[in-house]
Formats: structure tokens, sequence, C-alpha cells
């Protein structure tokens, strides 16, 4: 094994030595196209990483946590409805911009920490303790991006009150006077409703900044 | 002291200089996929696709706003690319390929540029939309309209009565929901009487 190792390594080692050669003379343009090869295959790779980062599969279905939420998920509104157009996990739980969706991404490291490390919510009963805590977090995040992810999807604009029942174009219209946002009443549409204040009570009676994270 | 050490600095690319011109190639090859797929993103968009030709802006986006997949009860919208063009990235390239047909069309043979001439295509522009549709099984309404999570419950008697049917009769959603967006052509076959190579859907595909 370490013998195969080691003839790699040389055969490495001398490649190596002969691409460094190339640099210095007309091989460069090979180098050259090498690199862009090289930087093209890992930026799609990134890309690729990214949008399966996105998929049920790998957000729903891969970690024990997600799973309890994925139960949650499957026969809301979101999940199946009169028309079967769908909303999974990162439509609204991640930013669909660039930099905002790579930064969400990281966050992953967190969740990493709460599996491996702390098993915060390894276990259902575990889960429901923290429920209300993971719930506020949500409903903040979205309370200060005034519900920019449910709006990536739902245009507010495009919306025909026409459609829309009597009583949802009223509370629209409140919503609209008080400066109300999506969450404050489309909460726990998906995941269960956990104890204690919604979201409504919880930002009318503390400024946002002072409800915890 | 920034002289000395962009003289090392230098020196160093000097020595190293095979994997310097590596890194410079990865950058660019990075900065060539990000314009291409940025390419790909805008020309997805309204601005460019519905709007930025007279063809599209006068005709075909005219339709389309106010219409079901344009403004709704819950204001979630299809546009353009979401029907009419391929999600998976390969075919998608392809397809933006055909933009230059359309570049042709507008600047050499002119054969949609006004709006009588659209009219008098619009019956065979139609049919080759529709038979595009029939012969991937209507991929792209299926993109979005998850037939698997469509909830009978949640439609009225009516669709489940005609869903039932288009099941029996192996028929794709454009054999019956056609002209929901864009006019109707006058006189013609609608897509059901359309002839397709029924071999190329899937049965199990149908709803």
């Amino acid at each position: 094994m370490m013998k195969i190792l080691r003839t790699i390594g040389a055969w490495a080692a001398l490649r190596w030595r002969k691409v460094r050669g190339w640099g210095a003379g007309p091989g460069s343009l090979a180098v050259l196209l090498a690199g862009m090869g090289l930087g093209a295959v890992a930026f799609a790779s990134v890309g690729s990483f990214m949008v399966y980062a996105n998929s049920e599969a790998f957000c729903a279905n891969s970690c024990h946590e997600m799973t309890q939420l994925q139960k949650e998920h499957k026969g809301s509104a979101h999940d199946a409805n009169r028309s079967g157009v769908r909303a999974t996990c990162n439509d609204c739980h991640v930013p669909h911009e660039y930099v905002p969706n790579y930064l969400a991404k990281l966050g992953l490291f967190a969740d990493y920490w709460g599996h491996f490390v702390t098993g915060s919510i390894a276990t259902p009963e575990k889960f429901e303790a923290r429920r209300y805590l993971l719930a506020r977090r949500v409903w903040t995040y979205m309370k200060e991006t005034d519900s920019r992810e449910c709006r990536h999807c739902h245009t507010t604009s495009k919306m025909d009150p026409d459609k829309q029942s009597e009583k949802a174009i009223r509370r629209h219209e409140k919503a609209r006077a008080a400066g109300l946002t999506c969450i404050e009443c489309h909460f726990a549409i998906t995941h269960k409703e956990p104890e204690g204040p919604g979201p409504q009570e919880l930002f009318s009676k503390e400024p946002l900044k002072q409800v915890a994270r | 002291m920034h002289a000395r050490a962009l003289a090392r600095l230098g020196r160093w690319a000097a020595r190293k200089r095979a994997f310097v011109v590596l890194l410079a190639g990865a950058a660019m090859g990075v900065a060539a996929l990000s314009v291409f797929g940025t390419t790909m993103i805008y020309t997805s968009t309204e601005p460019f696709c519905a709007t930025s030709c007279h063809e599209m802006a006068n005709n075909s986006n005219l339709e389309f706003i106010g219409s079901v997949h344009d403004r709704n009860r819950t204001g979630v919208r299809a546009t353009c690319v979401d029907c009419h063009v391929p999600h998976a990235p390969i075919p998608l390239y392809i397809a933006k390929m055909g933009a230059l047909n359309d570049l042709w069309s507008h600047h050499v043979s002119k054969t949609v540029d006004t709006k009588e001439k659209f009219e008098a295509q619009r019956q065979k522009m139609a049919q080759r939309v529709w038979t595009y549709m029939k012969g991937n099984d209507s991929r792209e309404c299926r993109h979005c309209h998850n037939a698997a999570n469509m909830d009978p419950e949640r439609q009225s008697t009516w669709a489940q009565l005609r869903h039932e049917r288009a099941r029996r009769e192996k028929l794709t959603c454009i054999d019956c929901h056609f002209g929901i967006t864009h006019a109707v052509p006058e006189g013609g076959p609608g897509p059901q009487e359309l002839e397709v190579d029924r071999s190329l859907i899937p049965r199990s595909a149908i709803f």
C-alpha cells in the first residue's frame, strides 16, 4: 500500500516539476486552461451542492431532527393543495439571494454542533421542550425581514382580492393599516403551534430588538 | 515598504509561475461560469424575456397580464420560463440557443414583427408549443404542479371527474389546459386533436 502511494507521490512530483516548467514557457497556456477547467468545476460543484442542499432529499430527510419537521410539513397547505404547487423547506427558511444563501448554508455547522455535541434537540421530547424557543427565533427572523421568504413566492401586488374570501380581504386590509407582516398572522401553518405568546403578541409587547433570538 | 513587498511577491510569483498561472486560470474559470450563469438567470427574468422585444411585449406578455399565472388568490406566479423553458441545466442551455432563432426572425426574416403577422402565425406557433408539451408529458407544467400532491378534496367535483377521465384516456395537462394564458388561435385543431407519438409519454407519469 505504502509502496503504491510512494510511487504515485514520486510520479506526481515529477509531473509537477514538468508543469512548473511549462508555466515559464509556451506551456503556460495549457496550465491556464487547466486552471480554468479546475475553477469552473470547483465553482459548478459549489453551485450543485447549494442546489442539492436545498432539495427535500437532503434538507428534509437526511437528519433525525428534520424528519420530525418533515412529518409536520406533510399534508400542510404548502405540501398538498388544490393545484399541487408546493413550497419545501428552503422556500420558507433560507434566503434566495446568493450571498445571504451561502451565509445561511454556513448555519449548517450549528446543526452539526447541535446534533453531535450538545444534542439539544436529539429526541422528540427535547425537541418539544425547545419548540417555543425555535419558533420564536424563526418568527423574529421573518418579522425582521418583512417575511422576505414568504414574499419570494407570494407577490402581494399580484394577489387578486376578488378571488380571496371576504374575511381574507378584511384581514389583509387591517394588516396593511397596522403594519403587520405575513408571519404575524400566518404562523404555525406548517409546523405545530408551540405553547406561549404568538408573534403578534410577542412583537406588540416589546420592541423587536428585545425579543431574544 | 510596499515596493519591497511587491518585489518580494514578484520574485515569489516568478518561482511559482506555474502555480500562479493555474490560480489565474481558476479565477478566470469561476468568472466565466458566473457570467454564464448570471446570463442564464437574467435571460429568464420578465424584464428580459417578456418585455425586451416587441414580439413578446406587444403580444405574449399583454395576454399573460391578468391571467391566472400572473394574478391569483395567493400571488404565487409563473412567468415565461416556468412554462416555456426546460428546468434541467443542459436542456435549458440548449433551449436558450433558440434565442438565435428569435434574433433571426426579428432582424432578418421579420415573421412576427407586427400584430397582423403575429396573428397570422398564431395557429402554427401554438401548435408547436402544444406538440412540445404533449411530447414531454407537460414537463414544464409538472415542474410546479405535482400531480401527486394535488388534494382532490380541495378541487371541484368537476375537476376531479375530468382528472379521472384524463388519467383513463392518458391525456396530459396541455390536452385540456390550453389557451389559459395566451389567446386561443381561431380554427384548426386543439391539442387533443394533434397527433403526437404517445409512446414518448411514460404511462406512470400521467397523474
